[in-house]
């Protein structure tokens, strides 16, 4: 073993050079996984410590038990507590003080006249509780709000605004209301909770905007006396409390607030980049796989003059290993050391861009230090296994050899395997989608894909590097053949280099292919089931945002360019057991401004005791015209409904239909969704737009689209989304780019001789040069090709399985242009990673690289 | 330009005048070539001889613009070596020189065919087809355009470079040791095929060999010790050439 040691040290310290690319490798990936876990840690940390802060005093909680819940959504919907249980509260025994806490959606418009927030995180407003200790907010500057009007926001709003104290604006709830801010206030220490926009009103204004009916709030803060604890409190008011009334601990609550931000938000952000940092370090396993081929390829004659004098297999093996073991435990405690550097900085740039990203140290634990470590020692040394293998394969004979390069192709074997693992995938693929549809099947036939791909490379690198380099011969002479020539003299080698960059690029087309085909599904369903001339909304996204005013319908259908104007209201109610959202209109002019297809019953008899459904739903709670449901309320009222309409197409229009009277006795916060407007005859789309957006102008100022411009921005999400996912699968295409540039560099130390000669008779700088990028190129577009093949068809697989899987229907669509982009980076990417080695080979000294043994 | 100062019954198609190569600095300095002058004539095959160290390769391949002197000047014909940049010198080596090497050096990924046509090709030109079609006759592969190097024997590796080398009717070729890494009838093929193309041409090579039997097949030799010229022989044989070798063995 000792041996081994030296001998792999003395190669480590002799080819320093070679395994740069290696320990990049390594190194981006596992400072990526180390930065993401360092900064959930953080966030977490930091969140337990902000909510902990903000409600210290609050010892208590007091709500309704019962939430209702409807599918995709983590949060349930509570009915409000009556405020009058305040006096109750105040009269047991332990009690120091509690005060009702009013919460609902507002959203402030900042100084330019646009909405402040909306894009995700919640948009709140509420009472602004005077007892301090109670208020989770503490008031910074100003003074608290006194009168109807009068108002306190969190200070990361008021930046993000342009707010100051005693500017005047309008809070959308979502009637627009006039406020004037008076105070700002602080969250747990931070200027703001996130991306969360506050605002803190009287309790008066607060009732009167916020909630159905006076006297409501959605919980009671409580505060215990001296020596009284939590739990303490907790069992004294539990028997004064009426039924269907709880009361918690204050921890509980902050820790049900820190939980619901982590599922909401930091888990799905953690996960994210933890995913992609999967990805990074798959492409980096390919690069580290042929660095290790190569560089033992090329030692093969010292390997075996090695056997030859008696090592043994093992130790020759070993001394490979050592060398990954050494590079694998440098690079990724580099990459640790990179992770918290990344943490540290995103904890720097955060606040810049506007998210509060609390100050204070970075939690860096155990786990999230050995957790990178280790996987970074086992991705390299795994990848480096095989070819240590090899290298422990070879015959002391091979010393004698003169040829050390491996161009060996693709056997027979690997062709009959790669081909059946591909039938494999496409049959459990098409099971999976078309069958008897299932995410899982599709899943597992989307790996074998990907299986096959890896497998088939080096019997496609040959046949796909003659095409593609097909016309490089006519176009360039005999640079491009020498190029398209080098590439195929190791196919495994051009596979093996290629597939890093194709998962990239598959990645990134998977996800183009997906969100293009999002976008299409959207337009497919506005233009479907939209009859409508425009719509009028506001954009958000998440909780955000704070909807329309329940009588902007109203006023618009006043307009005698207006045939019909309908508002789509959202409510939520326990259908038969299970929570379901439902959609609160007007259901004849429902049925003039949107196509619901077929229709059985009729949607103009629903009054306040009937309800409509899509097909979709009676099919599966096996209900028909004439049957009864049984709704529940968030007011734990529970109501018969008659089914007294079925109709074909859901989409916009949603799954269950009441009417407002129906809606009236248990509704919160009014607040519409979407105001659908039709036009009279005659009236041209941008004369009916303009008097519709003189009418919105005074309702909060939503936004007013046509039907195209409405089915665009209800994509908009998806791009935002988009380009993020480009920024981090950058990463995997650097690792990439790293990938070739390094296997060019080891080749061209292979072909010194060569290169010495072609330049002994006659190429030029230049052209040598070029021959080396065009080489790199051409791997690149192989690799550029697989991934956009692979992309292509599992963002397919994705989507069909997602169509599958859901009630409404997914549309497919590949978009040409995006495409188009992914193919030039990938290439770009070549040509680039040719820059360098290309360079250095061009600075070879002709008489010492023909004297190169 | 400087022809007119030297006397020459016939053109010459490369000349070294005063060559000095020195390789490093200081106490480690080695002096490769020590002042040699001596002209390679249009139309005859020159052999540069002389013990290992004698300063044989280096002249050779300063005369070819592989490498620069330290001091001395360089020609292939009227050009003068040591003014051009790496580009001219590339383009020169392509368009004018030819070179065989002791290893073949013969590109692995392209065929017989095209190594041979690489330096017209490099030049993006077509060259003389008549040429080049008469040359693969001369060195006898017609039978072996398109196989790869890896597929041939070393005699007839060396014989893809030889006509390689005269592929773009160059004014000088220059072997470096063509027969070292073959055995004797390889490489007197090999010889005969570089003496019967410059009668038959009229072509010019420069071939650099420690070998005699190699040396009797051109028709002068020149002979190098210590990174001078010591002597030259024309019509050499091999037991001449041997006996002139001997004699530098004896200490001087």
């Amino acid at each position: 073993m000792n041996a081994s040691v030296r001998i792999s040290a003395a190669s480590l310290r002799a080819h320093k050079r070679r395994f740069a690319g290696t320990f990049l490798a390594v190194f981006l990936g596992v400072a990526f996984l180390a930065g993401t876990l360092v900064m959930g840690d953080t966030l977490r940390a930091s969140f337990d410590t902000m909510f902990g802060n903000a409600t210290s005093g609050t010892d208590a909680v007091v709500r309704s038990a019962d939430a209702i819940t409807t599918p995709g959504e983590s949060e349930g919907v509570r009915a409000p507590v009556a405020t009058d249980l305040v006096s109750t509260i105040e009269r047991a025994p332990g009690v120091a003080a509690a005060a009702p806490s009013i919460q609902g959606a507002g959203q402030l418009i900042a100084k330019d006249g646009d909405p402040i927030g909306g894009q995700g995180p919640p948009t709140l407003a509420g009472n602004w509780i005077s007892d301090p200790k109670l208020n989770p907010y503490q008031l910074a500057e100003g003074h608290t709000p006194r009168k109807s009007g009068e108002v306190v926001i969190d200070r990361g709003t008021a930046e993000r605004g342009d707010l100051k104290i005693g500017d005047t604006t309008t809070l959308r709830t979502p009637d627009p209301v006039k406020v004037t801010v008076v105070g700002l206030a602080t969250f747990g220490g931070e200027d703001g909770m996130a991306q969360v926009t506050f605002t803190g009103m009287t309790l008066a204004d607060a009732e009167k905007y916020l909630t159905a009916r006076p006297g409501e709030a959605a919980s009671i803060q409580v505060r215990a006396g001296p020596g009284v604890s939590q739990q303490q409190l907790v069992d004294e008011l539990t028997p004064v409390l009426p039924k269907g009334v709880e009361a918690i601990t204050g921890q509980e609550s902050a820790q049900e607030n820190t939980d619901m931000i982590s599922s909401q938000f930091l888990s799905i952000f953690t996960t994210f980049l933890l995913v992609f940092s999967g990805v990074a370090l798959l492409v980096a396993t390919f690069s580290i796989h042929n660095t290790f081929a190569i560089v033992v390829a090329q030692r093969t004659r010292e390997n075996a003059l090695l056997r030859a004098l008696g090592a043994s297999r093992r130790q020759v093996t070993a001394s490979t290993l050592v060398e990954a073991t050494a590079v694998a435990i440098t690079a990724s405690l580099a990459g640790l050391a990179g992770g918290i550097g990344i943490a540290a900085g995103l904890q720097a740039l955060f606040p810049a861009i506007g998210f509060p990203f609390p100050e204070g140290d970075l939690v860096i634990s155990a786990l999230s230090m050995a957790l990178p470590l280790a996987v970074g020692i086992v991705v390299c040394l795994g990848s480096a296994l095989l070819p240590a293998v090899r290298a422990g394969r070879t015959a002391p004979l091979a010393a004698l050899r003169e040829t050390a390069v491996d161009t060996s192709g693709a056997s027979r074997t690997r062709a009959v395997t790669g081909l059946g693992l591909g039938a494999l995938a496409i049959a459990v693929t098409l099971t999976g989608v078309l069958v008897s549809p299932s995410i899982w099947l599709a899943a597992g036939g989307a790996v074998l894909a990907l299986v096959a791909f890896v497998v088939l490379g080096p019997v496609a690198s040959t046949t796909a590097v003659r095409v593609l380099g097909g016309p490089l011969d006519r176009l360039r002479g005999v640079t491009g053949g020498l190029a398209r020539r080098n590439a195929l003299r190791s196919p495994k080698r051009t596979a093996a280099t290629a597939s890093a960059l194709m998962i990239g690029v598959a990645v990134v087309s998977l996800f183009t292919v997906f969100g293009a085909s999002l976008k299409a599904t959207m337009d497919q369903t506005v233009s479907r089931s939209f009859a409508g001339d425009v719509a009028i909304s506001t954009p958000s996204f998440g909780a955000g945002g704070s909807g329309l005013s329940p009588r902007l319908a109203d006023a618009v259908q006043k307009l005698p360019e207006v045939d019909t104007a309908v508002g789509l209201g959202r409510g939520v109610a326990e259908v038969d057991g299970k929570g379901r959202a439902l959609t609160v209109t007007d259901p004849v002019a429902l049925e003039r401004t949107f196509d619901l297809g077929q229709i059985q019953g009729s949607m103009s008899s629903l009054s306040t005791d009937g309800i409509a459904i899509t097909e979709n739903e009676a099919d599966k709670q096996h209900l028909t015209t004439g049957d009864k449901a049984r709704l529940t309320f968030t007011d734990g009222r529970t109501q018969t409904f008659t089914v007294r309409a079925v109709y074909g197409q859901s989409e916009l229009a949603g799954d269950y239909v009441i009417t407002r009277d129906a809606w009236a006795p248990h509704r919160t916060q009014d607040a519409d969704t979407l105001v659908a407007v039709s036009f009279k005859g005659g009236v041209s789309t941008d004369d009916g737009k303009a008097a519709v957006e003189k009418v919105a102008a005074q309702y909060g100022n939503p936004e007013v689209q046509t039907r195209d411009e409405y089915a665009q921005s209800a994509a908009g999400g998806i791009d935002m989304m988009l380009t993020l996912v480009y920024a981090l699968l950058a990463l995997a295409v650097l690792i990439a780019l790293l990938g070739i540039a390094n296997t060019l560099t080891l080749a061209i130390h292979e072909r010194t001789r060569e290169l010495g000669l072609l330049r002994a008779v006659g190429q030029t700088r230049a052209q040598l040069r070029a021959m080396v990028r065009w080489e790199s190129v051409l791997v690149a577009a192989f690799g550029t090709v697989g991934g956009l093949a692979l992309g292509g068809f599992l963002g397919w697989v994705l989507v069909e399985a997602s169509d599958g899987a859901s009630d409404s229907a997914f549309a497919f669509a590949l978009p040409p242009l995006q495409l188009a982009v992914v193919a030039l980076v990938g290439i770009t990417a070549g040509a680039l990673a040719g820059l360098r080695p290309a360079r250095r080979a061009a600075r070879l000294d002709v008489l010492r690289a023909i004297a190169t043994e | 330009m400087t022809t007119t100062t030297v006397t020459t019954t016939t053109p010459t198609a490369a000349r070294v005048v005063d060559a000095v190569k020195v390789y490093g600095s200081g106490d480690t300095s080695v002096r490769a070539l020590d002042g040699v002058s001596v002209d390679f004539p249009v139309g005859r095959f020159t052999a540069i001889m002389g013990p290992s160290g004698s300063g044989k390769s280096t002249l050779m391949h300063c005369a070819a613009g592989l490498d620069t002197l330290t001091s001395g000047t360089a020609h292939i014909g009227d050009t003068e070596l040591s003014s051009l940049d790496d580009r001219r010198l590339t383009l020169l080596r392509r368009d004018r020189v030819g070179f065989v090497f002791q290893s073949f050096n013969l590109v692995p990924t392209l065929t017989v065919a095209e190594n041979i046509t690489l330096p017209l090709d490099l030049a993006g030109g077509k060259g003389d087809p008549e040429w080049v079609d008469a040359l693969i006759d001369v060195v006898g592969l017609r039978d072996r355009l398109h196989h790869r190097p890896s597929e041939l024997s070393g005699g007839q590796q060396q014989r893809v470079a030889v006509a390689r080398a005269f592929a773009g009717q160059p004014d000088v070729v220059f072997a470096d040791e063509p027969t070292g890494n073959l055995d004797s009838r390889s490489g007197g093929e090999v010889l005969g095929l570089l003496g019967r193309t410059v009668r038959q041409t009229a072509r010019t090579v420069v071939m650099v060999t420690h070998d005699p039997v190699a040396a009797a097949h051109a028709d002068e030799v020149v002979f190098l010790a210590d990174g001078r010229l010591v002597d030259r022989m024309e019509s050499p044989t091999a037991d001449k050439v041997l006996d002139r070798m001997k004699a530098f063995e004896v200490p001087s």
